[in-house]
C-alpha cells in the first residue's frame, strides 16, 4: 500500500512549485486532481523541454515530469458555474495546493484566514515568492528574483569575480523545487496530526524564506552576530583549494580540508616534487592565498590529463574527496543510479517512452512509484460528476483514508 | 509524553538523531520546528565538528547553534556496550531515528536497522548517505559540493563558454536534509495509519538531481546536455543580475512582451519596445547579449532599491541581489518573524532563522541549541526511568556525562 493512498488533493497550482509539491504527494499514492483551464490547461504545458516533432498541450516534457500520477479535470473556476463546482469539490478533498498570489485565492473564494471555519478539516497550502502577505515591492517575482532576494544569487558562484555578474543557480526552477519540497513536508506533517485531531490548517510557504533557511549554517551565525556580515560576494565561502577543474573528458571536483586529504593526494600523485614545499598541516593551519593558488595550479595541470570517473575512483579508494562533475548523461550511466533505480521508464501517449528521474529516497514499505504518466488535458473531466454526485447521495466527506 | 507541549503538527512525536555536521541535523531541526521532540545523542569521544570548529567552548559553537535550535542533547558514550544499550532503550521509546554517520558506522556500533527494529519494531529509521546505504558506489563519501557535482547540478551553473562553477559551496546539505525529512514524515504517516514502520534510505546525490528534474527530462527526450550559459533562460529575456551604480546588483526577469515594453519605458527608451530586434521573445533571446548591455547601461545609473521600486511599479519582476548585510536587515524577513528569538539555559536570548513556512496552529519555537548533555536527566530519568543512583553510576563510569 502506498503511504498516501486515499488522500484526495486538489491542485489549483499552475507553476512548477505547486505542481512539484503535488507530484511528490501523488508519487506516494495521493489522488491528485489537477484543475486546468479549459482548452489550454496549465501554463507549464507551454514550457519546454518539448519532445521532437510534437506540438500542443501534450508536448511538454516539463509538464510530463511534474504531473505523473495525477488526474486532469478541465474547469474554469473563475466562471460562476466553475466556482460552484469548486465549492462542491472542496467538500471531498483533504488537501488543496495553490501557488498563485494571495489575491487569486480570494478571487476563487478561498480565504486562508477563514477557510478552516467552514471547512475545519481542510489542509490548504499556499506557495508564493515572499509569503502570503508580500511587501509592496515584492509583488512581481520570478524564480530568478527570489533566488537573489534569498542571498543565494549574490553568493553564487563561490570565489566570485566581481567583474562578472552573480549567477542564476542551477536550471530554471531550483527555487520552485525547493519550495515544493518544503510544502510537501508541511502538508504531510499536517495530515499526520489530522489523523487524530480531524483538523486541517493553512500552510504559507515563502520561497524566499525556504531558500534563506537552506543557508542556516552561515546565515544563522550571521543573524546571531557570530559571523561577519558584509557586502562581499564571498561572505558565504570557505577558503581553500577546493573547486572544479577540467579533465580530459569533462570536469572533476576536488575537496581538500584536512591533512589526510593531502596525504591521499600525495599517494595518488606519487609524491611529486611540488608538494614538498607545503607544510604537512597547511590545509588546516597555514592555508595562505599563495599556497592555494600554487596548489590549484598544480592540480589543474594534473587533472587535465585524467579521465573524470577513473581518477575519482582511484582517489576515493585512497580517501581523497574527488568526484566527477556529472551531467545528465552521466547520471543514466551511473552504476549507483542504476542500482537504486533512480530512473523509471514512463510511456506517454504523445511523448513516447522515456526514462524519468524519480525521487532521492527509498522507502522499504511504501516506495514512491510512478503508476501513470501525466494526464492528457481534461482526461479525467468525466470523473468530476461522480465526485460531486456524492453530495446528492449524502455521502460523508472522506477523511484520512485510514485502513 | 514528551517534555514540553509546544503544539504544532508533530507534537508528541519523538525523534532521535545520530547525526553529524549539517544534513542530518537539518532534518531534526525541521522536525523540531514542526513540533517534534528531537533528541541529539552525542558522544563526547566523537563530537560533531560543528561543536568544536573555530571555538574553545563546545556549548557556544556558532555553527552548531545555528542548525540545532529547539533540540535536546543527551551525552552517551557510543564506544561502550552499555552506552549502546542505553541508546537502544531510548530508540525503543522513540518514533523516528535519523542517522548520517559514515557508511557502515551505525552497523559497526550495533545501531543498524535490524538491531533497532528488534528494540522498536515500528521504528521509522532514516539513513542518509552521499549515495545511499547500498550499491556499488555507496562506499564513497564527500561533502556538500560533491553531492552537487555528482548529482549533475553543478554542471548547469557557470559563465557561458567557461568551466562550471557550481552553486555557492554551502548548497546541498540542507536540501538533502529536507528530502530526508519529507520521506521520514511519509513513513511516520504510514505508521500512524497501519502500525508498520520502515527503513528510509536517502541519497544526497539524488537529492541534487531532483532539483534539476526538467533538465534531466531534456536529456531523456532530446539527448540534450546543457552547457553553462551564465544567466540565460529559455523562457525569459532580459533575465539576469545587472550592475548598479554603487557596486550592488539587481536581478531582473522579463517574461512577456508587455513587460518588455514596460521595461523599455522605465529605461527611458520606449523606442526599444518596438525595435525589430527586441519586440518578441525570440528576438530578445537571439539578441540577449546586446540586450543585457542595454539594460546594464541603464542599471549602472541607479541604485538597486530605486531601480527595484521603478520596476515593481510597472509589474516587472525585480529584486536586489541581497548580500549578507542586506539579508540580516531585510525588513520583510523581520516583519514575517523569519528571524526569531530563542533563549538558552542561562536565559540569554539569541536570534535564529525560523522555518520557511508559517502555519496555523504552529509549533512554538523558543529554545536555543542545547549544551552537550543538557537533557541527560530528562532522557535517562524521565524517559528511561533510571533512578538517580543509577544515573550517578553511569556518570561515574563515564558512560554518560
Amino acid at each position: 500500500m502506498s503511504a498516501l493512498r486515499g488522500i484526495k488533493t486538489l491542485e489549483l497550482a499552475e507553476t512548477v512549485a505547486g505542481e512539484y509539491c503535488g507530484k511528490l504527494l501523488a508519487d506516494f499514492g495521493a489522488e491528485v486532481i489537477k484543475l486546468e483551464k479549459p482548452g489550454c490547461g496549465s501554463p507549464t504545458r507551454r514550457l519546454g523541454p518539448f519532445a521532437p516533432g510534437t506540438t500542443g498541450p501534450e508536448s511538454s516534457g516539463l509538464f510530463a515530469y511534474l504531473n505523473t500520477n495525477k488526474h486532469s479535470v478541465e474547469l474554469d473556476i473563475l466562471s460562476a458555474d466553475g466556482s460552484a463546482t469548486l465549492d462542491k469539490l472542496l467538500n471531498h478533498v483533504d488537501v488543496v495546493i495553490d501557488d498563485h498570489p494571495e489575491a487569486w485565492l480570494h478571487s476563487v473564494g478561498l480565504n486562508p484566514e477563514t477557510i478552516n471555519e467552514r471547512r475545519p478539516a481542510l489542509v490548504l497550502c499556499s506557495i508564493t515568492a515572499f509569503g502570503y502577505a508580500p511587501g509592496e515591492e515584492q509583488r512581481s517575482a520570478e524564480d530568478l528574483t527570489v533566488f537573489h532576494a534569498s542571498g543565494w544569487g549574490f553568493h553564487t558562484p563561490s570565489a566570485a569575480d566581481n567583474t562578472q555578474a552573480p549567477l542564476k543557480g542551477a536550471g530554471r526552477f531550483l527555487p520552485s523545487y525547493e519550495a515544493g519540497l518544503e510544502a510537501a513536508l508541511c502538508v504531510t506533517a499536517a495530515l499526520f496530526e489530522r489523523e487524530d485531531s480531524r483538523l486541517g490548517r493553512f500552510i504559507d510557504i515563502s520561497k524566499q524564506e525556504v531558500l534563506a533557511s537552506r543557508a542556516d549554517y552561515v546565515l544563522g551565525q550571521m543573524v546571531a552576530g557570530d559571523m561577519e556580515v558584509s557586502a562581499a560576494r564571498t561572505a558565504y565561502d570557505l577558503h581553500g583549494p577546493a573547486g572544479i577543474f577540467p579533465c580530459r573528458d569533462g570536469y572533476a571536483y576536488i575537496w581538500m580540508s584536512a591533512p589526510a586529504h593531502w596525504d591521499a593526494l600525495r599517494q595518488l600523485l606519487g609524491s611529486p616534487a611540488w608538494m614538498e614545499s607545503f607544510p604537512p598541516h597547511w590545509l588546516e593551519q597555514e592555508c595562505t592565498q599563495k599556497r592555494v593558488a600554487q596548489c590549484r595550479h598544480h592540480l589543474g595541470e594534473w587533472l587535465i590529463t585524467q579521465a573524470k570517473h577513473e581518477v575519482a575512483a582511484a582517489a576515493q579508494k585512497l580517501g581523497l574527496t574527488l568526484v566527477a562533475v556529472n551531467n545528465a548523461r552521466d547520471l543514466g550511466a551511473s552504476p549507483q543510479y542504476v542500482f537504486r533505480k533512480y530512473f523509471c521508464e514512463v510511456n506517454h501517449p504523445v511523448l513516447g517512452p522515456a526514462l524519468y528521474p524519480t525521487v532521492p529516497y527509498k522507502l522499504s514499505e511504501t516506495p514512491a512509484c510512478i503508476e501513470s504518466c501525466a494526464p492528457l488535458l481534461g482526461q479525467h473531466t468525466g470523473e468530476l460528476a461522480a465526485l460531486i454526485d456524492q453530495d446528492a447521495k449524502g455521502a460523508t466527506p472522506h477523511i484520512g483514508g485510514a485502513v | 509524553m514528551t517534555e514540553t507541549m509546544r503544539g504544532g503538527p508533530l507534537q508528541g512525536v519523538r525523534v532521535v538523531e545520530l547525526t553529524k555536521v549539517w544534513a542530518g541535523p537539518y532534518v531534526g531541526k525541521l522536525l523540531a520546528f514542526l513540533g517534534a521532540e528531537v533528541i541529539r545523542v552525542e558522544s563526547e569521544g566523537s563530537l560533531d565538528v560543528t561543536r568544536t570548529y573555530g571555538v574553545a567552548d563546545i556549548n557556544n559553537a556558532p555553527g552548531f547553534q545555528a542548525v540545532n535550535p529547539q533540540k535536546l542533547s543527551v551525552q552517551i558514550d557510543m564506544k561502550t556496550e552499555e552506552g549502546i544499550g542505553l541508546i537502544l532503550a531510548l530508540l525503543g521509546q522513540s518514533d523516528i531515528v535519523i542517522e548520517n554517520l559514515r557508511p557502515g558506522a551505525v552497523k559497526r556500533l550495533g545501531l543498524g536497522y535490524e538491531n533497532v527494529k528488534a528494540a522498536k519494531p515500528d521504528i521509522v529509521y532514516v539513513s542518509m548517505g552521499m549515495y545511499g546505504t547500498e550499491g556499488p558506489l555507496s562506499y564513497q563519501t564527500g561533502y556538500a559540493p560533491c553531492f552537487a557535482a555528482l548529482g549533475a547540478l553543478s554542471s548547469l551553473v557557470g559563465y557561458a563558454g567557461g568551466a562550471p562553477t557550481g552553486m555557492n559551496i554551502r548548497y546541498a546539505d540542507s536540501t538533502f536534509g529536507t528530502a530526508a525529512a519529507y520521506a521520514a514524515l511519509i513513513a511516520l504517516l504510514h505508521r500512524r495509519r497501519t502500525g508498520i514502520g520502515q527503513f528510509v534510505d536517502v541519497s544526497a546525490v539524488e537529492s541534487m538531481s531532483s532539483m534539476i528534474g526538467d533538465s534531466i527530462m531534456d536529456f531523456a527526450l532530446n539527448g540534450t546536455i546543457a552547457a553553462c550559459d551564465g544567466n540565460l533562460h529559455a523562457d525569459m529575456a532580459p533575465h539576469g543580475a545587472y550592475p548598479c551604480a554603487n557596486g550592488e546588483w539587481i536581478s531582473i526577469a522579463v517574461i512577456s512582451d508587455a513587460q518588455w515594453r514596460a521595461l523599455a519605458e522605465a529605461m527611458g527608451k520606449p523606442e526599444l519596445a518596438a525595435h525589430a530586434s527586441y519586440a518578441t521573445h525570440a528576438g530578445r533571446k537571439a539578441n540577449a547579449a546586446e540586450l543585457d548591455k542595454l539594460v546594464s547601461q541603464w542599471t549602472l545609473q541607479g541604485d538597486a532599491a530605486g531601480l527595484c521600486s521603478q520596476l515593481q511599479e510597472r509589474g516587472i519582476a525585480a529584486s536586489r541581489s541581497q548580500s549578507s548585510l542586506d539579508l540580516v536587515s531585510d525588513p520583510h524577513l523581520w516583519a514575517r518573524g523569519f528571524y526569531t528569538q530563542v533563549t538558552d539555559q542561562e536565559q540569554h536570548t539569541k536570534t535564529i532563522l525560523g522555518p520557511g513556512w508559517k502555519m496555523s496552529r504552529p509549533a512554538q519555537i523558543s529554545d536555543a541549541a542545547p549544551r552537550l548533555g543538557e537533557h541527560n536527566d530528562y532522557v535517562l530519568g524521565s524517559i528511561l526511568g533510571l533512578s538517580a543512583g543509577e544515573r550517578q553510576r553511569l556518570a561515574d563510569a563515564g558512560i554518560t556525562r
